[in-house]
């Protein structure tokens, strides 16, 4: 199957910390990746790497055969993005937002009422978007990330701040995303839960390296193996996370 | 077409109603200056021009000077207030680009200001003055010269405002920095090069001392090396993030 996302050793070192170490990750083409690890294993870091807010130290990557700098523009295209805490003009209303990226993206007027209506913002459209609730912000995000269907979609945990009826909308909305608009899907979180019920693929990450690749019946497997506990894969994953933080404290 | 998206984006900011208000203010400080001591000015043996230039100009130019901090404070506050200058950069555009067309409209809006300031010149010529219509081309040229003073302080402000996050620290780096260029001496030619300070001078002045072409040559030279200063930024600020 071919990679639309592979990654060769990337490192990202902030001044003296190392937030994303070695990491060789493969994201194949039709597929939901979920990108698992808890707050500060370096997702965010990851993630904004590929669309270029931030420059790896060392380490590259390629996004459909294409690189950054030579082929930013091109690259950015084929991507929908929503990155940590969202982002938009609280000035303007939600379809104004939209109107804006819609502009720069260059897409026909009505992708904006069809990704209000996907994400359901469309009766809240005219509302200031610094009067919508995080929930309705965090929809506005995943709309703006949704506008005119990329091919690749870059999501970083897209259900946070949602209610338990959202986040399940949100999922099952993410999880039709691949059939319905044939693209690939990275998501993250820091829930397992969460990214047993949308992903196809799974990587977890721990302080910035990749402890797991593969599928879920593949991570069974692996917890198996290695004596994790199984019945309960939230406790697999946390079982996981705290040996890899042992084996790091004991290196010290 | 990207110019008119920067536009909306400042819907509901009150950006373009604070130029308005504030140009129109600013226009009646020499109307008023005049209107209440109008002897002291016509008894002068000077044209007329140069003496609404020499009552009035300190404080328009201070004015404007803050017209310039406040009004691109605002213009980066809506990016950076809620993290929308995230989204930006994660979109197929020039980040380059986007901070020409903000320029471009902090410059728009005070060529606006400028007029307004002109056309109250022209209505005190008129009125206390009995000047003939010479004074129109010799009015261009005045606010002409002003412009061009401008545009090194109108750069400068910009890229302070596109570099603190925080709009606080960027109004009050312009603030301090207006102030600095009041306090300067406007016959001292290498202080007055100071990119603030400049706007403060007027052509009547320069003409006195054969300044013009001093200015002018510092401006172009402001206006190059801080455009090349913005490119520096835009692609080291990518390296380093
Ligand atoms: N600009 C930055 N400068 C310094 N450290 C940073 C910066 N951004 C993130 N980090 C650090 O890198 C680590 C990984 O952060 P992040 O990628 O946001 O984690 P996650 O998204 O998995 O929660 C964290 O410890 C964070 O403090
Ligand atoms: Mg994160």
């Amino acid at each position: 199957m071919v990679n639309m996302i592979e990654t060769k050793n990337l490192t990202k070192i902030y001044s003296d910390f190392t937030a994303v170490s070695n990491l060789n990750l493969n994201i194949k083409k039709g597929r939901i990746y979920g990108f698992l690890g808890p707050n500060g294993a370096g997702k965010s870091t990851t993630m904004k790497m590929f669309l270029g807010l931030t420059k790896p130290t060392s380490g590259s990557f390629q996004i459909d055969g294409m690189s950054y700098p030579n082929d930013r523009m091109r690259v950015l295209r084929k991507i929908g993005s929503f990155i940590e805490s969202p982002a938009f003009y609280g000035n303007l209303s939600g379809e104004e937002n939209l109107d804006i990226i819609r502009k720069i993206l260059g897409l026909p007027k009505s992708s904006v009422s069809d990704s209000l209506k996907t994400v359901g913002l469309y009766e809240h459209r005219k509302r200031l978007a610094k009067k919508y609730s995080l929930g309705m912000k965090q929809r506005l995000g995943l709309a703006g990330a949704l506008l005119g269907h990329p091919p690749i979609l870059i999501l970083d945990e897209p259900t946070n701040g949602l209610d338990p009826a959202g986040i399940h909308e949100i999922r099952t909305l993410i999880r039709s995303l691949p059939h319905k608009y044939d693209c690939t899907v990275l998501v993250s979180s820091h829930l397992l839960s969460e990214i047993e019920l949308m992903a196809d693929d799974i990587g977890i990450l721990n302080h910035g390296r990749l402890l797991f690749e593969g599928t879920l019946s593949e991570l069974k497997q692996y917890a198996k193996d290695s004596g994790l506990p199984i019945d309960n894969l939230e406790d697999t994953f946390l079982a996981m996370i705290e040996e890899d933080n042992l084996k790091r404290g004991s290196k010290r | 077409m990207s110019l008119l998206l920067e536009i909306k984006k400042l819907k509901r900011t009150g950006f373009f109603p604070a130029f308005l208000i504030g140009a129109i203010l600013v226009a009646c400080f020499p109307i008023i200056n005049t209107a209440v001591r109008p002897e002291n000015f016509i008894n002068q043996n000077l044209p007329a021009l140069d003496i609404l230039m020499n009552a009035n100009w300190q404080m328009i130019a201070m004015l404007n000077m803050f017209f310039l901090v406040i009004g691109s404070c605002i213009i980066y506050h809506t990016e950076f207030a809620d993290h929308a200058m995230q989204k930006m950069e994660a979109l197929p555009q020039s980040i380059g680009k986007l901070f020409i067309n903000k320029t471009l409209i902090l410059i728009g809006s005070i060529i606006f200001a400028l007029i307004i300031e002109a056309a109250s010149f022209i209505f005190c010529a008129y009125y206390w003055f009995n000047t003939d219509n010479s004074f129109l081309p010799d009015i261009l040229k005045y606010f002409g010269y002003e412009f061009i003073l401008l545009i090194p302080a109108a750069l400068l402000i910009m890229i302070i405002a596109s570099l603190c996050q925080n709009m606080w620290i960027s109004l009050g780096i312009g603030v301090i920095g207006v102030f600095i260029a009041t306090m300067l001496p406007t016959d001292n030619l290498i202080l007055s090069f100071f990119p603030f300070a400049m706007p403060f001078q007027t052509l009547n002045n320069a003409i006195d001392n054969s300044w013009i072409s001093p200015f002018l040559i510092s401006s172009g030279i402001q206006t190059i090396l801080f455009s090349i200063i913005e490119v520096c930024i835009l692609k080291v600020r990518r390296n380093i993030a």
